[in-house]
């Protein structure tokens, strides 16, 4: 029950957040944490669920971003179908790139994602006719405005595009819930927890495996369009390895494998640079002990670890916690 | 108690006093460079040139704006030169410290990003060293500029290279920053329509070191000269390893650098009779008076000989200070109006070529001299100017966009 | 053209030595420990900082401070593995891969912070040119060259014939069997690991001479260090050698015949093109496991 009326808390909290602030920089933030989440929920379903890790996160944000700002800029697409058809485009890019890489397990696929997110950051750089290299895109059109009628919801106001990723983030949860409850989801799981004994017992697991490839994927490409949409500007420079080794710093520090764990780690990813006001480098000698520290100590991450934690203060002991959604 | 009052009165005293009496108001500038990466050779010294300026401003009464004095103070971020780093210290300088001037700004991505948002921003943006075209031909009427788009300088730089008896150029330059690829673009035209042949153009990316094979296979079309261009760090790579290859032929560049930083990593006998075709940029030889003591200052305050492209930001703070005070107000439409109809300051180091009298052109950008410099004996030495038409330039800016 | 060839072939093998080195100690860390160590390359550079920092503040020369700096590469390494990989050793492998990262973000900044942002080059006073039908080989290009091949040839003696090298191959082949034996699993970690560290500060400071020492370098520098191991096979010393040399030479290769534009991309599509057709690499996994 606790926990019901902590999540709509959280949603009301969310809801009212903009209004609650004078200073535009915190929704901006705010804004940026929500997009990082979805990239970090999509590393999620492959890192944390299905126990592979990809650090080509960041490399699909970026095809997501690119593919939807060229389609609104070139093509003339209205921005909403843009945002839309973009991860179909990050869907397609990850299909094939899944497909060779998946035949290899462990570290070898580790590797060999963050080879691929380095090859979109190169064509990023390289292609400069069409992604206008280093420089970037300038010129993103932000969705059109929706007009009912006296009512004007104009996406260039930086409130109605925190709704907007809201809405979008909500969308994302509904979905990876749907997903790691349905059979899929279990059939991934049981690929996390022991390979070799789920293609003994009849899985195809390279069917699954790829399935959840391609959706986390996906996800970070609707996150990539979000994005861009919001900033007018994009260049390569977020798209590196960098950004997608973040995105695994936000799913092992939230907690991989749960529900609520990423959201608190992408969170936490964007909110402490703001915190520790200290150089960048300091920070992220922090990050790194923090990483280690967090291995070794909270294997399973902060999100479980407080659930535990606010289950003593409660006093409650029926597991109805974090622990049953891993 | 009655000591404590005493105290706290003081205190607000103390932090109210300045606010109350007109004399002494603060003017915060937001000052966004590369102060960690490649592009710090260029960004810390502007960061160094601006506060020398302020303090020299400040030390001498400050700017008298209307009624008021004012000092000025900085905020400064590192943008990395980094185009998405370089937006977001502009959220925060706008946003959170709610600064109403940008100074800076060093490199051509990390600018065109912040460049490409301004002009919806209540805010004066003022660009130093940054030089892709797009900055200011975009026609914000909030952005000026010191330093000349580098295609401005590229045109001039391919005629003399023609004019040296070079007629088969073999082309290396970094291949993604505006700056070196529109002033190269400009070059290679200029150069063609002379009369010469571009034997081959190939290219380096940002993070590279090793061009040996750009060189060996530009130099097996055995070219009768070399134009290699880029940021100090990469370029000089590229003349070691030239050195290396037995390239004897005569080699034009566009960086920038100081004889110090090329050192650090070709020798003397590399660097020999390189020669850096540039926008005159601070250099003590080429400039007069203003130039020798802005070197003398800069180096007692830092230490440091000023590099070459230090003095863009430096000219930026007094070019404020006039507009301020012609503006008679800190209000953004005011300066505006007066940066756009100011003359050249007489505090400025650099040679700028006025447009109808004007410092800036309609689209906010300056224009300076532009002249040729040849390494010899460790050391850059100017050789002459080169024939530079800032009007004809400033009229074909008008007509583009980007 | 066959100048030209020649020039490229040397210019690539110079390359591709280096990438050998760093892929070396790579593949013998994974060979023993299963564990992908990410911050290779960023105690690769270390390494070179360091060897600079000697040369300028010992006034000894390159030899000595490159050696001090591999003693100091290599305990930096045995503590890493201490501290760091050995808690996780029986946990999944995900969970060392995330230390490997967290290592990484620590020893690159704190590179920053001790040695600061500027591009080091480590001098050398190696400037001569020799030229030999038109192909000019620098003197020190021809010393990497030479270096290189002296390190793998020791590295090899070290594996091959030595009691300590024996224990290695033991425990790559089969670990349960090598603890029955009474080997010392833990010593051979801590060995392997500071002898792949003084491999890296090796190949840092060649990088460091030849190119320099700044921060980006190591990432790139590592990346293709897993590149190699992945054409030449996890855990194969010969396969470092030979993938790192062909790695090197494709790039060149590729640079002066294709378009240097792209010639980062190539380490990429041999990698899938290998990981399609010959996923357990080009040479069979041999020598450590």
């Amino acid at each position: 029950m606790i926990r019901y009326v902590l999540i709509l808390a959280v949603i009301a909290g969310a809801i009212a957040f903009p209004h609650l602030l004078t200073s535009n920089y915190f929704i901006h933030l705010a804004i940026l944490a929500m997009i990082w989440m979805i990239v970090a929920q999509g590393a999620n379903v492959i890192q944390g669920y299905t126990g592979y890790v990809s650090i080509a996160q960041a490399g699909f944000m970026g095809i997501g971003a690119y593919s939807s700002a060229l389609l609104s800029i070139e093509a003339g697409f209205p921005v909403w179908i843009a945002i839309l058809v973009s991860p179909f485009f990050t869907a397609v890019a990850s299909l094939i790139a899944g497909y060779p890489s998946l035949r290899v397990k462990g570290h070898y696929f580790a590797i060999v994602t963050l080879a691929m997110n380095m090859v979109i950051f190169i064509v990023l750089v390289n292609w400069i006719p069409v992604t206008g290299g280093e420089s970037g895109l300038p010129g993103i059109p932000a969705p059109e405005p929706i007009v009912i009628g006296d009512f004007e919801l104009n996406f260039l106001r930086r409130n109605t595009y925190y709704y907007l990723v809201l809405a979008a983030l909500a969308l994302v949860m509904l979905l990876v819930v749907a997903v790691v409850r349905s059979r899929v989801g279990l059939v991934l799981q049981a690929i996390r927890q022991n390979e070799t004994l789920a293609e003994a017992a009849g899985v195809a697991c390279w069917r699954y495996k790829l399935f959840s490839f391609v959706f986390s994927a996906s996800l970070a490409g609707f996150a990539g369009a979000l994005y861009a949409h919001y900033q007018a500007f994009i260049s390569p420079a977020p798209f590196s390895v960098d950004h997608s080794l973040n995105a695994i710093l936000a799913v092992i520090l939230g907690g991989s494998g749960t529900l609520f764990g990423p959201l608190v780690g992408a969170a936490l990813t964007v909110a402490l640079p703001e915190v520790l006001r200290v150089a960048e480098t300091y920070r992220l000698i922090i990050y790194g002990v923090g990483l280690v520290i967090v291995v070794i100590f909270l294997p399973r991450g902060l999100y479980p670890w407080l659930a535990d934690l606010s289950r003593g203060l409660f006093g409650r002991k029926d597991g109805n916690g974090a622990e049953a959604h891993r | 108690m009655n000591r404590f009052w005493k105290l706290a009165m003081a205190g607000a005293l103390a932090i109210t006093a300045p606010a109350a009496h007109a004399a002494d108001k603060v003017l915060t500038i937001g000052v966004s460079d590369a102060l960690s990466g490649g592009g710090a050779v260029y960004g810390e010294p502007q960061r160094r040139a601006i506060n020398l300026a302020i303090e020299q401003i400040n030390g001498n009464g400050g700017i008298a704006v209307g009624d008021d004095t004012y000092t000025l103070e900085t905020i400064e971020y590192d943008d990395k030169a980094d185009p998405t780093e370089a937006t977001n210290v502009a959220r925060k300088l706008i946003d959170r410290d709610g600064v109403k001037y940008l100074m800076g700004y060093c490199c051509s991505a990390s600018t065109g990003a912040v460049a490409s948002i301004i002009g919806r921003e209540d805010v004066i943006m003022l660009v130093g060293t940054a030089g892709a075209r797009a900055i200011t031909a975009a026609g914000n009427d909030n952005v000026f500029r010191t330093r000349p788009p580098g295609d401005y300088t590229g045109a001039a730089a391919g005629r003399f290279i023609y004019d040296q008896g070079v007629r088969r150029l073999g082309v290396v330059a970094t291949r993604d920053v505006a700056l070196f690829t529109q002033y190269r673009d400009a070059l290679v035209e200029a150069f063609k329509e002379a009369g010469g042949e571009v034997v081959a153009v190939e290219t380096f990316g940002g993070q590279d070191r090793d061009m040996t094979a750009q060189l060996t296979k530009v130099r097996g079309l055995d070219p009768d000269g070399y134009f290699i261009s880029g940021y100090v760090e990469q370029v000089a790579f590229a003349y070691r390893q030239a050195h290396e290859l037995g390239i004897t032929a005569p080699r034009f560049g566009f960086s920038g650098g100081s004889a110090e930083q090329f050192l650090a990593v070709a020798s003397k006998e590399a660097m020999e009779g390189v020669w850096d075709l540039i926008a005159i940029e601070f250099n003590a030889e080429a400039l007069g008076d203003n130039a020798k003591a802005y070197a003398k200052a800069y180096e007692e305050r830092w230490g440091d000989y000023p590099t070459p492209n230090s003095a863009f930001a430096h000219d930026q703070v007094w070019v404020l200070k006039h507009a301020l005070e012609n503006a008679g107000t800190t209000e953004l439409g005011a300066v505006k109006e007066a940066l756009r109809n100011l003359t050249v300051p007489s505090e400025v180091v650099l040679e700028y070529l006025p447009v109808d009298g004007q410092m800036f052109d309609p689209k906010g950008q300056a224009y300076i001299s532009n002249g040729a410099f040849q390494f010899h004996d460790g050391d850059w030495e100017f050789k002459t100017k080169l024939p530079s038409d800032a009007a004809g330039y400033s009229a074909y800016f008008q007509t583009i966009r980007k | 053209m066959l100048v030209d060839l020649i020039q490229q072939l040397f210019n690539g093998l110079v390359i591709g030595s280096i990438y050998t080195l760093v892929a070396l100690g790579l593949t013998i860390i994974f060979g023993i420990l299963g564990i992908a160590h990410f911050a290779h390359g960023s105690v690769a550079m270390f390494g070179g900082y360091l060897t600079f920092f000697f040369i300028q503040s010992l006034g000894i020369g390159l030899f000595p401070s490159m050696a001090l700096a591999m003693v100091a590469g290599a305990l930096l390494g045995v503590i890493l593995e201490r501290v760091a990989y050995h808690p996780v050793r029986n946990a999944p492998p995900i969970n060392a891969f995330i230390i490997a990262l967290g290592l990484t973000l620590i020893i690159e900044k704190s590179n920053l912070i001790l040695f600061g942002v500027d591009q080091v080059i480590i001098p050398t006073g190696f400037d001569r040119v020799f030229e030999i039908g038109g192909v000019t080989f620098p003197e020190l290009r021809v010393y990497i060259l030479v270096i290189a091949a002296v390190l793998v040839i020791a590295l090899t003696i070290l594996i091959q014939k030595t009691w300590m090298g024996m224990a290695v191959r033991a425990v790559a082949q089969n670990r349960p069997a090598a603890i029955l034996m009474g080997i010392n699993v833990d010593a051979v970690s801590m060995f392997v690991f500071g002898l792949s560290s003084a491999l890296g500060v090796a190949a840092g400071v060649l990088v460091g001479a030849l190119f320099a020492v700044a921060p980006g370098v190591s990432s790139g520098l590592v990346v293709k260090g897993f590149a190699v191991l992945i054409l030449g096979g996890l855990g194969s010393i010969p396969g470092a050698i030979i993938g790192g040399l062909l790695l090197g030479v494709s790039e060149t290769f590729a640079t002066a015949f294709i378009s240097s534009a792209y010639k980062d991309v190539i380490a990429f599509l041999l990698m899938i093109g290998v990981l399609l057709f010959k996923p357990e690499g080009l040479m069979r996994r041999s020598a450590t496991r």
